[in-house]
């Protein structure tokens, strides 16, 4: 019977966190003042009006080319190694192999604390160890990227359906050939999808280096809008937008072709091929814009500060502040992104209105969240407010997306059935559209936390406030005790975030009968980041 | 004649009640045997136990002197089983499926060469016809098949793996009739059928009592536990009965 | 059977060939003095200062030289200290940090208007905040949205804080609770100017170029206070720029520096935008008091 009622509630469940828009909107607007106002309109005028000059041009184009190439090294080397360390750390190859199930979790550990701290924590903290080096941004990716596959490898490995792969071990196969033949087949398209997602997150992690001056299209959107050169800006905002926008189309339709057939040969094999071309073409892509990517990767370490640094340390942070600022930054940006989706569909759920509100979408997904929270600051003072918009809007664009796609995904006789019965638009569409989608809606808002508490240390280098604030001051004073109490209490607050949100996934997941759990562990966007 | 399996004292437990219950068993090299039973008497576990995937909470269970579930990599192809619920590889094509069943005698890099689709063997398309599917369909994906197309897949990659005992679970319960005298045909077949080698000894779970003038011995069961095991001649009807009450 | 290995073949000749390429176009090259600075201005600017600098060094010095731009204050320190970045023109406080990661290295040289440098404290006139008179006055700045230029700029933030903090303003007495960081001197102005802040601070060579240049919309905004005297911006030098690029190579360096004049005219035109008449020697000690602010307000560990 409770089944019941938390199926009911969970499509209301989905409106309830755009509460948070009040609290922060309030704030912000508190704060308004007319100074900056004219600023953020010339920004918005100047996007019809991007910057021609061929200088300006020419600097944004190659600085798009310098990203893409980035992202797709980061991408193609995170998703060999997140494979092998998926494998490596799923309990069922270990099991297969031996009975050596424990090794597993020693692989689990081992990839739960990469993934805990953000690509551009990696990479500041590289930054400090080796220098300028092209591959600092790569490897910064790299890192938490192949433990975020790892675990999304791992977790599809084990839900898979396990039988055929003991059938064919009590053949006498081999258990690594068992293993490959019987699971990798439904791990292809299962990657494919999830593969697609990476290369977007990878090409946003790639420009958001950038900002952090890492170089690529990133430097160039920084420095332009720090000199309010907006027009210069839009150039390459247009030209970054073009991108996603054709990276987007073209995975959906890559998606799309091999959802109908899976054909390993035709299809595995000439796109393994495609994408090492692709990976050694960047290099010399790189090394043709003279960026000098065959350089050595030099260490130069750090004097590790001594355990009474260390301590001293401990005792200056207050923790309170910081880790309540942090969370409450999370919880408001999780309420933007959640909340704010269905309720800007359910206004008017026609075509006309999907569209705009795609088009708004791809435009918030577009702008990295430390530029946006720069853009709030022209009208607004620094404040926690501040970070949870600029993080809660960026993250909205990717729910937005998601959302829709879902709702586009479904069949819809359901809600042909709800207007035919005379309902009205928007209850047509809340009970005959929306209420399928509304769980995995909302477990995949629970996955999406956790994906803003890591990004929470971008928006507050910019916002002045929490963790993220503190760890720029502390590494821009080279204090590295202080950096690493920080980076431990990061590891520590998105590692609690990640059990609740697991928690909450499972509860809205998990259904007694089976199929259902079939249908939550298809090639479905929502199990993924 | 000779012993290649042997039960002693076998026993599974369930959730309260033995799913097996001390079971004595001998199977004979090229015996082929029925187990007759209704759903739930343990025919499934049986056979689980005899191809090492459930090991018993007591008794010993050997295979020609060395414990089932412990036996080696290549000592296990001797055993072949056609699993009830089939356990094909889904998302693969019928000759990938067919080859998988080989893949005791070959190493990995053939098992990938297989997934990518480069290996084409004769034994494995001759297996294909030995279960009267057309060539047409070896590079169907098994999804596309109906189910006692499904069926003969299994049993082609079964014979693909040239196993000495087989075992069968519920083998014909999703085909039609005519197909039914065909594969009954096909396990019981001595030595060869068409060009291919056909396990020499056969235990297949049936629930339909009136083919069993097919085997040469017959086991009962019931609640776990063997209510009757002789030759097929000595069958009466009372014996049936006692296992369907 | 395995019809996989041609598409291998490629791969790995491709790969090969990439890497020979590359290795033989490396070991041709000469040793080349890299320079760099902290992006304290726009990088345009930057970019258009440091190539005619490194053209002029590359043909005094007779060695290759190559700029890069760096994109924040603390990514040049540590380039330095990695030895990327052989020549650097740093602030006083990153030069500082710079110094203490980097042994050895060497102060070379300062603008002429360096060793007493000053900071501008400017207002956009609408906010109606007063032009001060003495550093006390400073305290009218709290309550007010402030903004400071990047997080490690000596003159758009440290001496800046500093004598906020003498005048008894904390970082929090802001409205809002905190500064912003514009990030640089330009963005600073450009900031004040619009509106978005009130007040902030800047460097005071920087304010007279663009002033200079009409670049400020004097309408808007102004000066209310500048600031005493102090030791910034300097040429920083590795220690061990010698043993690898010839004896006395430290000195033909600061020979160079040192002279730069008005008479050539890139050479004034470098001058010019450096905003300096022309560079002379400096020491260490002169950075004495800024390391001493720099831990007070813990910018130095």
């Amino acid at each position: 019977m409770t089944e019941k009622g938390k199926s009911l509630s969970a499509p209301i469940l989905a409106f309830l966190p755009a509460i948070a828009l009040i609290p922060v909107l309030s704030e912000i607007f508190k704060e308004v003042h007319g100074g900056g106002l004219h600023l953020l309109g010339k920004f918005a005028l100047a996007s019809f009006q991007p910057s021609l000059d061929p200088l300006i041009i020419q600097h944004a184009f190659r600085g798009l080319q310098i990203t893409i190439a980035t992202a797709l090294i980061s991408w193609t080397i995170s998703m060999c190694a997140g494979s092998l360390l998926g494998v490596l750390s799923s309990n069922v190859f270990w099991r297969s192999y031996r009975n050596l199930g424990w090794l597993s979790s020693v692989f689990n550990s081992l990839i739960s604390i990469p993934r805990s701290i953000h690509e551009l924590v990696w990479g500041l903290l590289l930054l400090q160890l080796f220098g300028l080096n092209p591959w600092v941004a790569i490897v910064a990716i790299c890192i938490p990227y192949s433990a975020l596959v790892a675990r999304v490898l791992r977790d599809q490995l084990e839900s898979l359906d396990h039988r055929p792969m003991v059938a064919i071990t009590k053949n006498g196969a081999s258990p690594i050939s068992a293993f490959f033949t019987a699971l990798m087949p439904a791990m292809v398209p299962i990657m494919t999808t999830y593969g697609s997602y990476r290369l977007e997150c990878a090409l946003r992690g790639a420009t958001l280096l950038g900002v952090f001056g890492l170089g690529g299209i990133g430097t160039e959107l920084q420095l332009t809008l720090q000199s309010l050169e907006f027009n210069e800006m839009w150039t390459s905002l247009w030209m970054l937008g073009v991108l996603m926008f054709g990276l987007e189309k073209t995975m959906a339709q890559i998606r799309k072709r091999q959802a109908k057939s899976i054909n390993l040969q035709k299809f595995l094999l000439p796109g393994l091929f495609i994408i090492m071309g692709l990976f050694i073409l960047c290099f010399l892509w790189l090394q043709i814009l003279e960026v000098d990517i065959l350089s050595t990767l030099r260490m130069h370490p750090i004097t590790l500060p001594q355990s009474k640094e260390l301590i001293k340390a401990i005792y200056s942070f207050k923790y309170f502040e910081l880790i309540f600022n942090t969370l409450l930054i999370m919880v408001l940006a999780t309420g933007i992104a959640v909340g704010l989706p269905p309720v800007m569909l359910i206004l008017f759920p026609t075509k006309k209105w999907v569209t705009a509100l795609n088009i708004l979408w791809s435009f918030l997904r577009l702008i990295p969240p430390p530029l946006s929270a720069l853009l709030l600051l022209l009208i607004t003072t620094p404040s926690v407010s501040v970070a949870a918009l600029a993080l809660g809007i960026h993250n909205l664009g990717i729910m937005g997306r998601l959302l829709k796609e879902g709702l586009e995904s479904q069949n819809n006789a359901q809600h042909q059935a709800m207007l035919s019965a005379g309902a009205g638009m928007r209850g047509a569409w809340l009970y005959g559209l929306f209420s399928k989608q509304s769980k995995s809606y909302l477990a995949y808002g629970a996955y999406r936390a956790d994906v803003i508490v890591r990004e929470t240390s971008v928006v507050g280098v910019i916002g002045g406030v929490g963790l993220g604030w503190q760890l720029q001051e502390s590494l821009s004073s080279f204090g590295w005790s202080e950096v690493i109490v920080i980076i431990a209490i990061y590891i520590f607050i998105t590692r609690g975030v990640e059990t609740v949100s697991n928690n909450i996934r499972k509860t809205l997941l998990i259904d007694p009968t089976k199929t259902q759990i079939n249908n939550v562990f298809q090639p479905n966007r929502f199990v993924f980041q | 004649m000779r012993t290649i399996v042997e039960l002693r004292n076998v026993s599974i437990k369930g959730k309260g009640q033995y799913r097996l219950k001390n079971i004595h068993l001998n199977i004979e090299s090229q015996e082929r045997i029925a187990l007759l039973g209704k759903s739930g008497a343990g025919k499934t576990t049986l056979i689980q136990v005899l191809n090492g995937t459930l090991v018993p909470d007591c008794g010993e269970a050997k295979w020609k002197g060395l414990e089932i579930h412990r036996l080696s990599q290549r000592k296990r192809q001797s055993i072949g089983t056609l699993w009830q619920d089939l356990r094909l590889i889904e998302e693969l094509t019928v000759i990938q499926n067919i080859n998988s069943g080989s893949l005791g005698r070959h190493n990995l890099i053939w098992a990938i060469g297989n997934l990518l689709g480069f290996i084409d063997n004769e034994h494995g398309l001759n297996c294909l016809s030995a279960v009267g599917l057309s060539n047409e369909k070896i590079h169907s994906s098994i999804m596309e098949l109906s189910g006692g197309q499904k069926q003969r897949v299994a049993i082609a990659r079964l014979l693909n793996q040239k196993s000495e005992l087989l075992l069968a679970d519920e083998p014909i319960s999703n085909l039609d009739p005519v197909l039914v005298d065909d594969i009954l045909n096909l396990f019981l077949s001595s030595g060869r059928y068409y060009s291919i080698d056909v396990p020499e000894t056969a235990i297949v779970s049936l629930h339909r009592p009136d083919l069993i003038h097919n085997f040469s011995r017959v086991i009962g069961l019931k609640e776990g536990q063997i209510v009757f095991d002789q030759s097929t001649k000595n069958i009466s009807k009372e014996d049936l009965k006692s296992i369907y009450q | 059977m395995i019809k996989g290995r041609n598409y291998i073949k490629a791969s790995v000749l491709l790969l090969v060939n990439i890497l020979m390429l590359n290795s033989s176009v490396s070991v041709s090259a000469q040793e080349t003095l890299v320079i760099g600075a902290i992006p304290d201005q726009n990088p345009e600017r930057l970019n258009r200062l440091y190539g005619l600098l490194t053209d002029e060094l590359s043909k005094s010095l007779k060695v290759p030289v190559r700029y890069i731009p760096v994109t924040n204050y603390p990514a040049t320190v540590t380039a330095f200290r990695t030895g990327d970045l052989d020549l650097v023109w740093f602030g006083g406080l990153s030069g500082v940090q710079a110094r203490l990661q980097t042994p050895n290295a060497k102060v070379l040289a300062q603008r002429d208007i360096d060793a007493n440098f000053r900071s501008v404290f400017i207002s956009n006139k609408s906010s109606q905040i007063p032009v001060m008179k003495t550093e006390a006055d400073l305290k009218r700045l709290s309550g007010r949205r402030f903004t400071f230029g990047s997080e490690s700029s000596t003159s758009g933030r440290l001496m800046p804080q500093h004598f906020l903090q003498k005048a008894g303003v904390s970082l929090n007495q802001f409205k809002g609770g905190r500064p912003g960081f514009s990030g640089s001197h330009d963005a600073t102005i450009a900031l004040v100017q619009s509106g978005a802040y009130e007040a902030g601070a800047l460097n005071k060579q920087v304010w007279d170029a663009r002033v200079k240049k009409g670049k400020v919309d004097q309408k808007k905004v102004q000066i209310i206070w500048v600031t005493p005297p102090y030791a910034d911006y300097h040429w920083l030098i590795q220690g061990d720029i010698n043993e690898r690029f010839g004896e006395g190579f430290t000195k033909k360096v600061k020979k160079t520096l040192f002279g730069l004049n008005q008479n050539s005219p890139t050479q004034r035109r470098i001058l010019s935008l450096f905003g300096a008449t022309r560079f002379i020697p400096a020491e260490a000690s002169q950075y004495k008091d800024i390391e001493r602010i720099g831990r007070q307000l813990g910018k130095i560990k």
